[in-house]
């Protein structure tokens, strides 16, 4: 009736599990996004010297159509900080942590669930709650890495590339690029949680971020549309031009706050749900 | 892996619970939109006991597994393992079981020395050394990549993650399959051995002779109910067997007449051989003294009593009207007629 307890000595267990294996899984990943990411800054940024020098390049923006240059952000090209808002944290960069955040947050619950992996994990001595806050701090260290390399890519071409960019609102930006962009991997996290299907995030996250960017560009466009900027996470970040004109904590902090929140709200879902069917 | 001394005659715990029984099941009924895939089960499986399910698929074997280990939650009714509702069970209650889901999916990208690695860190204490002991015995080589084991590979990697901490309670969902017959028969050596050490097993199959060997109990299912509740050896008992025999100075309608005056004779065929002898073909169910003593006033020349056909008696019963099944016959009921 009893189980025998030998003495023999237990193998070691590693302190944070379920938060480590994300990192010894995808670390290849993270590398990539973040050869991305440097090849984005590295490819646009030198650019910036032959733009702003009153060249033909100024002319042909110009001559663009209004609504692409508002839509591009591009009416802001004329200062060092404006280029790198519109090129890197506003378009190319955005668009790769975009995906990297929402493929994690999908992966993380729903997508181990749809392959019928979470299953497995959740029979052993661990509670949903944990795994799912395990890997929503992963997926926040993750962004958080990116966020850093993005900073530190800019901060490297400031000189060289004339960006002028003050060291204070690239940080505020780098936070607010890493805000929205947890917050885009939660809302993800929290589809997953709540279909069991990778799906299911994919088209949280990625709705969230279109949508927020879509109307960023549509409230640029006049002002009777103007508040459309109300409900795009894109705008909340990026609207006021934290890189020229700094990042406003108190905006830093909500994201981060929401994302939070959205995490909680996923691990309460995967929670009361049945798993894998 | 704890150790609760207690009064073996009382078996009761402080809290109402009782520890000799390792999973107590009552009434559990779960249902999955109009789909009711269990529907009011109950049994107890006591410690140190090795109790199987057998039951076609979708009888709800992996639904009562999954309720067990609160993947999944029944929608009334409820099930106490070791002692503790497993509904919201916390993470102690889990590392005292080792699980093997039905559907394993392994991930891939990674060796099985690793994956049982990570396993090892959320469940209970592994001794150092176990994890290769069991790989040694299963013939599983640790260090290839999970993704190009065989099924039968992964299914042993799953195996030896059920089994690594040695877990008092082992739920095993079709555990043999995809195991080749050694490594089915080295599967179940190592599931006498677990109960030999005091472990609890509850295993799953869709054909009894995989786990007849080793269960001390079978519970069948269909339907999301419980047909009966036997032992092995009950169940042999009322297995079908195959006869055949020959007889000489006897005519085959007398031979009928005899023949089919036995209780649990069915298929009963009597012919005339070119010797002149009349020949018998029939299935027997049920006792066995009964046949023996009628035959023993025949001049036999010969006679094949065949081995009981676990297999074919659980089918019938899976195929039995379903009017006579019942959710909650006790262990020890005797086994129904299945020969109807």
């Amino acid at each position: 009736m009893t189980v025998v307890q030998d003495s023999a000595p237990t193998v070691r267990r590693a302190p944070l599990p379920i938060f480590g294996k994300v990192f010894t899984d995808s670390w290849r990943g993270l590398v990539g996004w973040a050869l991305g990411l440097a090849a984005a800054a590295f490819l646009y940024l030198p650019l910036y010297p032959s733009i702003s020098g009153g060249s033909a390049m100024q002319d042909i923006i110009k001559n663009l159509p209004p609504e692409l240059i508002k839509t591009l952000n591009y009416d802001q090209i004329g200062t060092g900080a404006g280029y790198a808002q519109a090129t890197v944290f506003g378009l190319i960069g955005f668009v790769l942590m975009t995906i990297a955040a929402t493929s994690w947050g999908a992966s993380a619950l729903g997508g181990d669930e749809e392959s019928g992996r979470l299953e497995l994990t959740l029979a052993h001595g661990v509670t949903r709650v944990q795994v799912a806050a395990a890997r929503f701090c992963a997926i926040a260290v993750k962004i958080l890495v990116l966020s850093a390399l993005t900073f530190l890519f800019v901060l490297a071409l400031n000189d060289p590339a004339q960006l002028q960019i003050d060291l204070g609102n690239l940080l505020g930006t780098s936070l607010m690029f890493g805000g929205v962009s947890l917050l885009t991997a939660s809302v993800a996290l929290l589809g997953g949680a709540l279909s069991g299907r990778r799906i299911g995030g994919i088209a949280a996250g990625s709705g969230v971020a279109v949508v927020g960017y879509i109307f960023n560009a549509l409230g640029n466009q006049s002002a009777g549309l103007e508040w459309l900027h109300n409900l795009s996470p894109y705008y909340w970040a990026f609207g006021s031009n934290p890189l020229s004109s700094g990042a406003d904590p108190a905006t830093i902090a909500a994201f981060y706050a929401l994302s939070l929140v959205l995490a909680a709200a996923a691990a309460l879902a995967l929670r009361q749900r049945d798993i894998g069917v | 892996m704890s150790h609760v001394a207690l009064d073996p005659s009382t078996g009761v715990r402080a809290d109402g619970t009782r520890s000799d029984v390792a999973i107590d099941v009552i009434d559990l009924v779960k249902q999955f939109g109009h789909n009711r895939a269990l529907n009011g089960v109950t049994f107890q499986v006591p410690r140190g006991s090795v109790f199987g399910v057998i039951g076609p698929n979708g009888a709800g074997k992996t639904t009562i597994m999954r309720a067990l280990l609160d993947i999944i939650r029944p929608t009334s009714g409820q099930a106490t393992v070791l002692g503790t509702p497993s509904r919201n069970a916390g993470p102690d209650l889990r590392r005292r079981i080792g699980y093997l889901p039905g559907e394993l999916i392994l991930e891939g990208r990674t060796s099985g020395r690793r994956l049982l690695a990570h396993y090892a860190d959320i469940s209970g204490p592994v001794q150092a050394g176990h994890v290769h002991e069991l790989a040694e015995r299963l013939g599983l080589d640790l260090d290839r990549q999970v993704r190009k084991l065989s099924k039968g590979n992964k299914q042993k990697l799953g195996i030896v993650q059920a089994f690594m901490h040695q877990p008092e309670l082992l739920v095993l969902d079709e555990p043999t399959s995809g195991l080749d017959p050694l490594m089915q028969q080295e599967f179940l050596t190592m599931v006498r051995e677990a109960q030999s050490r005091g472990q609890t097993v509850f295993l799953s199959s869709h054909v009894i002779s995989e786990i007849q060997q080793a269960a001390d109990e079978v519970a069948i299912l269909r339907d999301g109910r419980i047909v009966t509740i036997n032992t092995v050896d009950e169940l042999r008992s009322t297995a079908i067997r195959h006869l055949r025999l020959v007889a000489s100075g006897i005519r085959p309608t007398d031979l009928a007449a005899v023949l089919g005056a036995l209780e649990g004779v069915t298929t009963l065929e009597c012919t005339l051989t070119p010797a002149g002898d009349a020949e018998a073909v029939a299935t027997l169910s049920g006792e066995i003294a009964p046949f023996v003593q009628a035959i023993s006033t025949l001049q036999l020349k010969d006679l094949m009593l065949e081995e009981p056909d676990l297999e074919e008696s659980v089918l019938k019963l899976y195929s039995a009207p379903a009017h006579t099944s019942s959710p909650s016959s006790p262990p020890s009921s005797p086994p129904r007629d299945v020969t109807t």
